[in-house]
């Protein structure tokens, strides 16, 4: 045989195993996780004695969890709803109009991306107490105020994700609507709406994951008994690591896996991630 | 992603303003109307909820603290600044997390590059599920990810275990509460930021100059070092700088795997806020971390543009 078609070859199996020592090094902590929560043994040592799915169970046993679980859940919706509501109308603007400071104001709106999150959790924390000390009511550690602080957190991801979206809509097909009477609000919804639903579909799956997952800015924000499913795990593993936490996880990962095989079915995530 | 989701600075498309010739007067007032009443909102909740508490922040750096009291004295001082950089303990945690930050960085550039590049150029009909699989660990939380690793390094864990029954080792090795363990995990967590940003460029890379490189008689490395990773480099920078940022700022890695002892500025900071309530000192912190970061970040892009240049 040719020697440059074996030396090819021998290349080609190098790069794929190179990439799949990538992959398997990106899986390798939920492969783990997974594993130790079929464990039998409470103490995660190798090799298992043997398997068992009690530890699903008794997730239901630590109303921490169910309690965190739920808080995360509602604050991501809430989060979400509120964000589309407030970015999709700005990313319309950003694409569709031209004005003084566009730049800078798109670039603000998806500021919050860039600040590190201990950095915006500290910030976020002496606001809330300037603002309890200056009006007199209670803002730190409520529900609305870190409802609050996770809009901030949801908005880049739906700017982002609506205005790369835009920007692929001819405009071309409005303009044929408007000609035929549609008033701007039946043209947005007509027409506008549906062209750009796949990128509001990621926009609203990052912008609520983003907020389910979200840990180091919601440490400082939340209120005694009332904590988030983040920071449960996190407390909890800062003690002990058991196949209960990891049932937990595993549950998790299984929630977003089923969300992110839904999207994809919208939208391919290969395009907008 | 370097232009949609998660790259560095995003370049916003021209507007594409229908018509072209200007309109009357009466119209393009109504048209700023609409501009901001679709604007406004949105902007004003981002500058109220990030600008105005960071503003805030600021102010409270350049305040004092009253250690006996455990109360913070209205100043204004950079006193707060001086401590940081003339005490061992915290310019050891920013050497420590900087350190961290480039080894990190550097290991995702050479583990995530092939990757990349397969999930590039293949022509699978599995590629969505390529990706899912690349960027579902994103979602799962850092905590999650780290457990993953916890359950690898401990005593009595997968890797000590299997080293010592093959024979290898006599007595486990100590991994967790090391920097490597840290390392080890903010890589995982990093790698498919790295991915992403590479994947989306070398995507765009024309398949044929990679071949017209191999018909002239380059070998691979060749075409790599000539051809792929010059028409890659955007992405490299875009993949570096976002890499880069994350480590400096982890958080939930370095405090689970590092252990009480290992220091990095973003555990510091929380420590400081709410173990010692040292508010101005802890905002100060803050803001140093955000200052190093980004003149880092910004040297090495000139950097790397200036080879780039060459």
């Amino acid at each position: 045989m040719n020697v440059a078609i074996i030396k090819r070859r021998a290349g080609r199996w190098a790069l794929n195993g190179a990439a799949a020592v990538g992959l398997l090094y990106i899986l390798t902590p939920l492969i783990f996780v997974t594993w130790l929560a079929f464990f039998y043994q409470e103490i995660p040592s190798f090799p298992p004695e043997g398997y068992s799915l009690r530890w699903f169970a008794a997730i239901l046993d630590q109303p921490k969890f169910v309690n965190g679980f739920s808080l995360s859940f509602q604050v991501g919706v809430i989060a979400t709803l509120i964000g589309l509501a407030l970015a999709v109308p700005a990313a319309l603007c950003i694409t569709r109009f031209q004005f003084t400071f566009r730049a800078p104001l798109a670039s603000l709106l998806l500021m919050p991306l860039i600040v590190p999150g201990v950095v915006l959790g500290t910030a976020m924390y002496v606001f809330h107490v300037t603002l309890e000390n200056g009006l007199d009511v209670d803002v730190l550690g409520t529900f609305y105020a870190l409802v609050a602080g996770h809009v901030v957190i949801v908005i880049p991801w739906i700017v982002r994700l609506v205005t790369a979206s835009l920007s692929g809509v001819d405009r071309t097909t409005e303009e044929a609507a408007q000609n035929l009477g549609a008033n701007a609000w039946v043209t947005f919804w007509r027409i506008t709406l549906p062209a750009i639903r796949p990128g509001i579909v990621a926009g609203a799956l990052f912008g609520f994951v983003t907020s389910f997952g979200n840990l180091e800015m919601s440490l400082f924000l939340v209120g005694p008994g009332r904590t988030t499913l983040p920071i449960v795990i996190l407390q909890y593993l800062e003690w002990k690591i058991d196949p209960t936490i990891a049932a937990v996880s595993v549950v998790q990962i299984l929630l977003i896996c089923i969300a992110m095989l839904i999207t994809d079915r919208y939208v391919r995530l290969a395009r907008v991630v | 992603m370097s232009d949609t989701a998660l790259g560095p600075a995003p370049s916003l498309p021209p507007p594409s303003d229908g018509g072209g010739a200007r309109r009357a007067e009466g119209v393009g007032r109504s048209k700023a109307l609409t501009a901001t009443t679709l604007l406004a909102p949105a902007t004003i909740f981002v500058a109220a909820g990030l600008l105005a508490p960071l503003a805030i922040l600021f102010r409270y750096s350049l305040n004092e603290f009253v250690a006996r009291t455990k109360t913070m004295v209205e100043a204004l001082t950079i006193q707060n600044y001086i401590t940081f950089f003339t005490d061992p303990y915290y310019t050891a945690a920013l050497g420590t997390t900087i350190r961290v930050a480039v080894t990190v960085t550097v290991a995702c550039l050479i583990v995530g590059f092939p990757l990349a590049y397969v999930v590039a150029r293949t022509q699978s009909r599995f590629k969505h599920l390529l990706i899912i699989a690349i960027v579902l660990p994103l979602f799962v939380g850092n905590s999650v990810r780290a457990a993953g690793w916890m359950v690898v390094f401990g005593n009595k864990g997968f890797f000590n275990t299997t080293m010592m029954s093959l024979g290898l080792i006599d007595r486990p090795i100590e991994i967790m509460f090391t920097e490597k363990a840290v390392i080890i995990g903010i890589i995982a967590v990093n790698l498919p930021f790295m991915v992403l940003s590479l994947q989306s460029v070398i995507e765009s890379i024309d398949r044929a100059v990679e071949e017209a490189a191999f018909s002239l008689g380059a070998p691979p490395l060749t075409m790599f070092r000539r051809v792929l990773w010059p028409l890659a480099l955007p992405g490299v920078l875009a993949g570096t700088i976002l890499t880069f940022i994350l480590a400096m700022n982890a958080y939930a890695t370095p405090f689970l795997l590092g252990g009480p002892l290992f220091k990095m500025m973003a555990p510091v900071i929380y420590n400081e806020f709410t173990q010692k309530t040292n508010w101005p000192f802890g905002a100060a912190i803050a803001f140093i971390l955000m200052a190093v970061t980004l003149s880092l970040t910004l040297a090495a892009n000139v950097l790397l543009h200036r080879r780039a240049a060459r």
